[in-house]
């Protein structure tokens, strides 16, 4: 998942000691400040019920409906959450296509390659003055893109323009072509230069080395990564149907409050399955593509 | 020395015939590119209703009312509207009982800090069961006689079930498991810190195995020529080769915790997402977007510690 690799060497033996000191120390001082206290985590007796209540059915999640009441015209459990998951993985591929051409297009600028240092980029004056303002302009955007997670985006839609399934989808692509973008620039910037200097010996333009001399090298590490941040939309996804929009969220919430702990079992299986697949997708991508 | 320009083309086909050009390479690249075309025409996506005046309207509205409330048909005045801001950092949303916005940020700050030290203690201690070369009957070692089938299957079922769990911890976004806990729990900051432990815990414990099973392994058969154990050799001799990556990943994850851990309060937790909600329940869109801007100072300080603190490993090893 952290696209740049460097070999492993043994860390100075003075400084080991003081930074895990370090780190704990800061993981001591949140405890402290966040007032917590390990009683807190014993659930109280409301809270042990329904723990109780809840892992219960972890091994025999619901295979109908649950609900005291259920309105007529409800599709069965299985098929509704079926659909739930449907829309998730829609919503998530919809993103995913918007967010790869952010990232494809937001990614050109937010790199190096293509104005800095010979390989690409000419020296004419217009490289050396216009191209770093865009190259500055670029990675400041993609890093507000970015900060803003994807629920919050999703607030700020909802109250903008309401409930719209697009401003789901708009919501997802924003901090994910930013993060795409970041990653995919880093590649490129990182991909070994060899080829691009051979091409531009053979006198291909800065546009003609980038396609043809950078990109090709970064292409499998990208595929791999764009794969695993599809894994995270999914997720993201699902999360979105807290937020009213018709994802799985949704109905594990719905089951949840219902106190239909079966259901949300079911739910909870449904999504995992899928994930899970994905997970073993994206990483049988990155085992062989990128070293 | 030259080089020919037959050694040239050679060399060139060699290269090329190194290539990545599998057969699943072109699968996942066609499948994906499928779902996403299909995505547009699946999707219940209604351009002309997204776009459509009402919502229009509806975003002029909301663009008025995101000037700070002071100034709403009042020309900008910076410092009328640095008071504001002040307020918001000192005593949070406008209504009784609000924590102050600065210590909400803090707070954030603490989750996140406080998940990724225990998610990063769990991951060191799944890492080395998920580890291949670690867990083996034999590890690091030729061994004259060569393991039974039985412990070969044995340790084989080790790193299946310690990758399975790493899975599942990692499979459930941390907006459900805080989602979950919340009803167990009922600490205001303990399910998210455990949220994000836990799926932190799933993706560290991976990377960590990751680390750990491409070691280099000639120091290694020789501590275990010595005659160290393999608890010994994880210590002495794996341990000092993965904290640079332990390190590096670490701060990593830590970036997204506190992008993660911002969101958490909108359930009700102790963190900035708690004022964002209550501030967007009460239609104060000033407000909401105010902390939605200092989630994004605190995200960017966030990342910026990480990169130099990732920097400053790089450098040291």
């Amino acid at each position: 998942m952290e696209p740049s690799a460097s070999p492993a060497r043994p860390f100075p033996l003075r400084t080991r000691g003081a930074v895990l000191l370090a780190l704990l120390v800061a993981g001591g001082w949140a405890f402290a400040y966040l007032d917590l206290s390990f009683g807190d985590l014993v659930p109280n007796e409301g809270g042990l019920d329904i723990a109780g209540r809840f892992f219960g059915r972890a091994f025999s999640p619901a295979l109908t409906s649950e609900a005291d009441f259920v309105p007529e015209g409800t599709p069965p459990l299985l098929v509704a959450s079926l659909a739930a998951l449907k829309t998730t993985i829609v919503y998530a591929a919809a993103a995913m296509s918007l967010s790869l051409l952010l990232g494809l297009f937001l990614g050109f600028f937010a790199s190096t390659a293509w104005w800095a240092g010979d390989p690409v980029g000419g020296r004419t004056l217009l490289g050396r003055t216009l191209a770093p303002a865009i190259y500055g302009f670029t990675r400041v955007l993609i890093g507000f893109m970015r900060s803003v997670h994807e629920v919050l985006w999703a607030v700020l839609f909802l109250a903008a323009f309401g409930l719209t399934p697009l401003s789901a989808v708009f919501a997802i692509a924003i901090p994910y072509g930013g993060t795409l973008a970041k990653i995919f620039s880093e590649m490129i910037d990182e991909a070994p230069r060899g080829p691009a200097l051979a091409l531009r010996g053979a006198g291909a333009s800065g546009i003609q080395v980038f396609f043809f001399g950078l990109v090709p090298r970064a292409l499998p590490d990208m595929m791999a990564y764009a794969f695993y941040r599809f894994e995270c939309a999914l997720r993201s996804s699902a999360v979105l149907g807290f937020f009213g929009y018709e994802t799985i969220g949704r109905e594990i919430e719905q089951a949840f409050d219902g106190t239909n702990y079966g259901e949300v079992w079911t739910h909870l299986y449904v999504l995992m399955a899928v994930i899970v697949l994905f997970d073993w997708w994206s990483g049988q991508l990155r085992k062989r593509f990128v070293a | 020395m030259s080089v020919t320009a037959h050694q040239t083309e050679a060399h060139v086909r060699a290269l090329h015939a190194r290539r990545p050009r599998s057969r699943f390479l072109r699968f996942s690249m066609g499948f994906f590119v499928l779902l996403m075309a299909a995505s547009w025409f699946f999707g219940d996506f209604d351009p002309a209703d997204t776009f459509s005046s009402r919502r229009g309207a509806n975003f002029e509205r909301f663009a008025g009312e995101v000037r700070p409330y002071p100034l709403h048909d009042e020309p900008w005045d910076w410092s009328v509207a640095a008071t504001w801001a002040g307020e918001r950092l000192e005593s949070g949303v406008s209504k009784e009982g609000s924590p102050g916005g600065l210590e909400s940020a803090i707070g954030t700050l603490a989750i996140s800090v406080l998940a990724i030290v225990i998610a990063a203690l769990a991951s060191l201690v799944f890492c080395w069961f998920a580890a291949r070369n670690v867990a083996a009957p034999e590890p690091f070692a030729p061994s004259a006689a060569p393991p039974s089938r039985t412990r070969r299957w044995l340790w084989r079922g080790v790193v299946g079930i310690t990758r399975l769990v790493l899975i599942l911890l990692r499979s459930m976004p941390e907006y459900i498991l805080a989602y979950l806990i919340m009803s167990m729990v009922g600490s205001p900051a303990w399910p998210a810190v455990l949220a994000l432990a836990i799926h932190n815990t799933g993706i560290l414990g991976r990377l960590n195995a990751e680390t750990v099973e491409n070691v280099d392994v000639k120091p290694l058969v020789a501590l275990r020529g010595l005659g160290a154990s393999r608890t010994r050799i994880a210590a002495v001799g794996i341990w000092p080769a993965i904290l640079p990556r332990f390190l590096l990943y670490f701060f990593y994850r830590w970036e997204t915790c506190v992008r993660e851990a911002t969101v958490l309060g909108i359930l009700g937790l102790a963190s900035l997402g708690w004022l964002i909600d209550e501030a967007q329940v009460a239609f104060k869109y000033d407000e909401m977007v105010f902390f939605i801007l200092l989630g994004v100072l605190l995200v960017l300080g966030g990342d910026l510690v990480s990169a130099v603190c990732r920097r400053l490993v790089r450098r040291a090893s």
